[in-house]
């Protein structure tokens, strides 16, 4: 339970409408009990008497019992769901301000989709914690309760079963069918993983295992998979299925008990006939608010899982920094022996790399593909701490500084920049909320994107914009941060290279007195630049300007030959 | 709904056993009402002793438990009618990707299809294990608590009969106008859910412009928005529970009186028939109630079934092949004579007729979107040729055995797809057949990549993720090299990288391009200046039309397209 102490913090933040719920519940559970009872009596009565009065006033209760437990169970509905969406609003709120100190180095650790569409799921299923785990058995208790007294009043045996009823089907069996699917575990998660991770397997690799003679095989592998994800939920849904029956076999045994025990007092004559019937209409009455509690194990073991996984993103810690504030004037950055291994690989995408940025130096890093030249720019930036080595700010270690503190002072482009869900106006005003339109305007005109209106809608992740749009509207919002670093990776790629060096020359001569990093896999026009940075396996193998690197004919040399030998 | 209501009526056992279980359930119903009232009579009205009703309670017990089994029974029965149908349309679906030749070329679709595999057949389980049960035991069981009813006091089921179709009529309604509402909402609750995600997404960013704490009330707002319009959605199909709710109570409600007057003031009704009906009176409306809420999860299901049908639906034309085997490590001659393929509308291959012999050096080349790719396909045997013919060795691709042509060539992509497993197992699946420890060194030594392989803790059992996690660009294709040094193909299928490769990458490739063309067929895909000019014969596609066809120099002197697209050299002449 402590895992999902938390969630049960959130839930209880906005008391009132959890409070009107589980009221509104309790009223719904005893008037349909009332209702039942009320029938029960009233045959019982109509037989002996036959006075219309009785008759009339207990079907006028009839009525009132039926209406106000409708009325109420649909109040209980209403509060209960509204409490349920706070919450998630809560909930997503803590979890925003957990995840946002983390984010972009988990997000770079992980480059993986899944983890954002895990954290949402998880997030979700959660909204059944108070609808289905935390309130059920409060309800169920105050129903219970307020039946067993009033039971108690006509027989004591009827009560004290009642409340054997509740601790077996309310407490016992769901416990048990809670701690049964906790000890078996099933494996429908991780099988329901295997089998995506397999098929994307079987539709990526298509071509290749077509030609490799493999897709019978690898058929025959995703058939399997699909096979164990089904048996497990198959097996799960039995479980589920297997708990409801338990659960309603036990009431309706209860029951029969309190008919019996009824039935044995009324001949035994220390029971008025009277109220038989209206006992055991009770019974079956109140034990049909306990069906809710047979979906009890699932949810709370699916919650308690959400729990602990969301715990897990958002449990580590963020990494322990200094608080002293980058000083304000010209930046030099370097790198000294610097090295970084991602998580659970072995080989270190960077290996002892130093090297120095002046104030207003211009620097390309390049290098084949896979050579460590976006994390070589995400450790500089301090998206990724350094494994080993350091990153100087000034001549300091980055690890003294805030995050924000060296954010503030870079205007930095992805490989993948992300856009929201808004306008061009709004997402360029990220950079600068206070951005005049002329700003924004001259912004877009230096990417030439002068053509775009700022009030242009851009869709969920700016999939409107075409991938050359959105680099140079990347661009233009750092334009518009006034930073005194520009670090840029494959800011151009998908623009056309007449274009893309166009940009790079108004960044250039604009802006004479900025430093500049740019991470390339293009060769062209690298001439203007301070230095040149190579690497190679996340090492460093040459560097110098443009025209010695020429001289020494080395890699670099090599590189420049082959691009020249590629036709378009 | 037709079609997954047809998918499981199919199931014939299932669907057996359910309707079985269903008469027993109904029956163990009454039996329990029978029970209940036959012991509240004997000692309440008869005055009988405790020995007297002691069989009814054994009776009681026994319908309970007849009662339960067969509610576990139709519940085990729906859950596994749902898993044998789900395996059922995953291995049709599977089979379905199996067999579209297209997917070897469009890998854009593929998360969609992973998707269709996945969610949409999880989708439909709720109309199978839930949806199916409760229609058929709602076919059953009120009728035969209706008969019952009826068998004691007919005029309450005349009553139910006029008030129990306002059931499903005033559902229709409701259901209907919720649907109205629920879909007018929905764009509004979709944008609102998709807002954190949105900004989840956008943490880097936000964070990198000092936005990170901004965005807190942003959330905080969005999800207050969503919560009063969901809540609002709700608050209808509530509202519509409710009315279901209150028509019950008042059918329930006139019952009673009916029956009350019956036995007080006309004194016609005994006390076992009334007290009977009154238990399967409620019984009966929840019945009812309980198949208005199944039917609401079955509508979920639907749309996914649709989604479902549209992927089966898809007309494929397969690559047809016949029985004539290759001679194994023999390289064929081949020859393309007016080849004409269709994607779709906008893009066509046509009239490309190309002469290979034996042994020489192909380049094909291009712009992009000149259909340079879909010519490799073809010439591999992965699309189906839509006019024309490939001869191989004079005999037209569809005589020959599929397999002994697969067996024959490599096809070395610009982005080779490495498989979940180890290094090995990756350039071992080059081979169609067992492979030694040595032959795979060898293969991977030619590669250029057994240095770096041995350079690793685990060498040749080091694990590659999906896609080849961990390794880089060049290293991926040194092991695809390595699969085709190994499998000693006699056509190579080449689509050269344009760039980002490291220099030994390069170096290696080019070696072995030279190394694999000494025994075999090699057609590229180039765009290197030296694999064009090493070339036999030049293709130059354009729109996908042959445009010109001949050597380096022949193009060089005659061919305008072609002496444009040449590197200029320091020089400004072409080299």
């Amino acid at each position: 339970m402590n895992e999902l102490a938390q969630v049960l913090k959130l839930t209880l933040h906005e008391k009132r409408d959890v409070a009107l719920a589980i009221v509104f519940g309790v009223l719904a559970g005893l008037a349909s009990v009332a209702l039942l009872a009320s029938s029960g009596y009233l045959i019982s009565k109509a037989a002996l008497t036959g006075q219309m009065t009785v008759l009339i006033v207990i079907g006028a209760c009839l009525k009132l019992f039926g209406l106000g437990s409708a009325v109420s169970r649909y109040s209980e509905r209403l509060f209960s769901h509204r409490a349920t969406f706070t919450m998630l609003g809560n909930l997503r709120v803590s979890f925003f301000e957990k995840l946002s100190p983390l984010a972009p180095e988990l997000y770079s650790k992980y480059r993986s989709g899944d983890l954002l569409a895990r954290i949402i799921g998880d997030v979700e299923s959660l909204q059944n914690f108070l609808l289905r785990v935390f309130y059920p058995p409060i309800v169920l208790l105050l129903v219970f309760s307020g039946t067993i007294l009033f039971t108690m009043y006509f027989s004591v045996y009827t009560a004290i079963l009642l409340a054997v009823g509740y601790l077996l089907t309310a407490i016992v069996v769901p416990a048990y069918f809670a701690w049964r699917k906790r000890r078996r575990n099933w494996k429908t998660r991780e099988s329901r993983g295997a089998l995506s991770a397999e098929a994307a397997e079987f539709l990526y690799g298509f071509r290749d295992l077509k030609i490799y003679r493999q897709l019978a095989g690898k058929e025959q592998q995703l058939a399997r998979l699909a096979e164990s994800y089904n048996e497990e939920q198959r097996s799960e849904g039995k479980e589920e299925v297997y708990s409801q029956s338990a659960n309603g076999f036990i009431a309706l045994l209860v029951s029969l008990a309190i008919l019996a025990s009824g039935a044995y007092f009324t001949a035994a004559v220390e029971l008025d006939g009277l109220f038989l019937a209206m006992l055991v209409m009770i019974s079956l009455g109140v034990f049909e608010n306990v069906a809710p509690m047979a979906a009890f194990p699932a949810h709370f073991e699916e919650s308690r899982k959400a729990a602990v996984r969301l715990e897990s993103v958002v449990g580590e810690k963020p990494r322990e920094k200094g608080i002293d504030e980058l000083p304000e004037g010209s930046l030099s950055i370097s790198a000294k022996n610097v090295g970084y291994v991602f998580p659970g690989e072995q080989r270190p995408a960077l290996e002892d790399i130093t090297i120095d940025l002046p104030p207003g130096s211009k620097t390309a890093i390049v290098g084949p593909s896979g050579s460590g030249k976006s994390t070589l720019l995400a450790v500089l930036m301090d998206i990724l701490p350094a494994s080993s080595g350091h990153v100087l700010f000034n001549g300091i270690s980055s690890e003294e500084f805030p995050q924000e503190s060296i954010w503030q002072r870079l205007n930095v482009v992805l490989q993948e920049n992300h856009f929201f869900q808004g306008t061009l106006r709004s997402n360029l005003q990220i950079a600068d909320p206070s951005a005049t339109d002329e700003q924004l305007a001259s912004a877009m005109e230096k990417v030439e994107l002068g053509g775009f209106s700022l009030e242009m809608d851009v869709e969920e992740k700016g999939q409107n914009l075409s991938g050359g749009e959105k680099q140079r509207l990347a661009i233009a919002r750092a334009i518009l941060k006034k930073g005194e670093v520009w670090m840029l990776d494959e800011p151009v790629s998908s623009v056309d290279s007449k274009t893309g060096q166009l940009i790079y020359e108004r960044l250039f001569e604009g802006q004479p007195d900025k430093t500049f990093i740019v991470v390339s896999h293009d060769l062209t026009g690298l001439e203007k630049m301070d230095q040149i940075i190579v690497l190679e396996d996340g090492r460093l193998i040459e560097i110098g300007s443009y025209n010695e690197l020429m001289r020494s004919k080395g890699y670099f040399y090599g590189l420049k030959e082959i691009e020249q030998q590629v036709m378009a | 709904m037709k079609d997954l209501k047809q998918l499981a009526f199919e199931q014939k056992i299932a669907i057996t056993l359910l309707t079985v279980m269903s008469v027993l359930k109904g029956a163990a119903m009454i039996g329990q009402a029978v029970f209940f009232v036959l012991v509240a009579d004997g000692v309440f009205i008869k005055g009988k002793d405790f020995g007297e009703i002691t069989p009814f309670l054994f009776g009681l017990l026994l319908a309970i438990i007849v009662r339960s089994a067969a509610g576990y029974l139709i519940g085990r029965t729906g859950v596994d009618m749902a898993a044998a149908i789900k395996r059922q349309l995953r291995l049709k679906l599977i089979n379905s990707f199996k067999e579209d030749p297209l997917l070897s070329s469009a890998e854009s679709h593929s998360g969609q299809k992973v998707s269709l595999l996945m969610d949409a057949v999880d989708e439909t389980d709720g109309f199978f294990s839930k949806y199916i049960p409760q229609l058929i035991q709602s076919y059953i069981i009120p009728i035969m608590l209706l008969a019952a009813i009826v068998s004691q006091n007919w005029t309450t089921g005349l009553i139910i009969l006029v008030t129990a179709p306002f059931i499903p009529v005033f559902m229709a309604i409701v259901g209907k106008r919720t649907k109205e509402k629920a879909d007018e909402k929905m764009e509004q609750l979709n944008r609102f859910s998709g807002t954190f995600l949105d900004i989840l997404q956008g943490l880097t960013t936000l964070r990198l412009f000092g936005q990170g704490k901004k965005q807190k009330d942003k959330i905080e707002e969005s999800s207050k928005n969503f919560r009063d319009s969901t809540v609002d959605v709700l608050k209808s199909a509530f509202l519509s529970s409710l009315t279901l709710e209150y028509i019950s109570m008042l059918s329930i409600g006139i019952i009673a009186l009916e029956v009350g007057l019956r036995l007080v003031v006309f004194d016609n009704l005994s006390f076992f028939s009334a007290f009977l009906i009154m238990i399967l009176v409620p019984d009966f409306f929840t019945m009812l109630k309980d198949f208005g809420s199944a039917f609401h999860t079955a509508r979920g299901s639907v749309s996914a079934s649709q989604m479902m049908d549209e992927e089966f639906s898809k007309e494929r034309k397969q690559v047809v092949w016949g029985e004539t085997e290759l001679a194994e490590g023999k390289v064929p001659h081949l020859s393309l004579e007016n080849l004409h393929f269709a994607y779709n509308p906008q893009f066509e291959l046509r009239d490309v007729s190309i002469d290979i012999e034996p042994y020489s050096k192909i380049a094909v080349i291009g712009k992009s979107g000149s259909g340079k790719t879909t010519l490799m396909h073809l010439i591999a045997g992965l699309l189906p040729i839509k006019e024309g013919s490939l001869l191989i060795d004079g005999k037209p691709q569809e005589e020959i055995e599929e397999s002994s042509w697969f067996k024959q060539f490599s096809y070395i992509s610009q982005s080779p797809y490495l498989f979940a497993g180890t290094i090995r197992e990756n350039i071992a699946i080059g081979a169609d057949r067992e492979t030694s420890r040595k032959e795979i060194d060898e293969a991977a030594e030619k590669a250029g990549i057994s240095e770096l392989i041995s350079s690793l803790p685990q060498g040749y059992e080091t694990a590659v993720g999906e896609g080849g996690r961990g390794l880089s660009g060049g290293e991926k294709q040194r092991i695809a090299l390595a699969r085709a040094f190994l499998k000693k193909p006699t056509i190579v299928l080449f689509d050269e990288p344009t760039t980002g490769l490291d220099l030994q990458t390069e170096r290696v490739l080019q070696q072995s391009i030279e190394e694999l063309s000494r025994y075999a067929t090699v057609i590229t895909v180039a765009h290197r200046l030296h694999t064009i000019r090493n070339a036999d014969s030049i293709v130059f596609l354009d729109d996908g039309r042959v445009a010109a066809a001949g050597t380096h120099e022949e193009l060089a002197a005659n061919f305008e397209p072609y002496r444009n697209l040449l590197p200029l050299p320091q020089g400004g002449a072409p080299r």
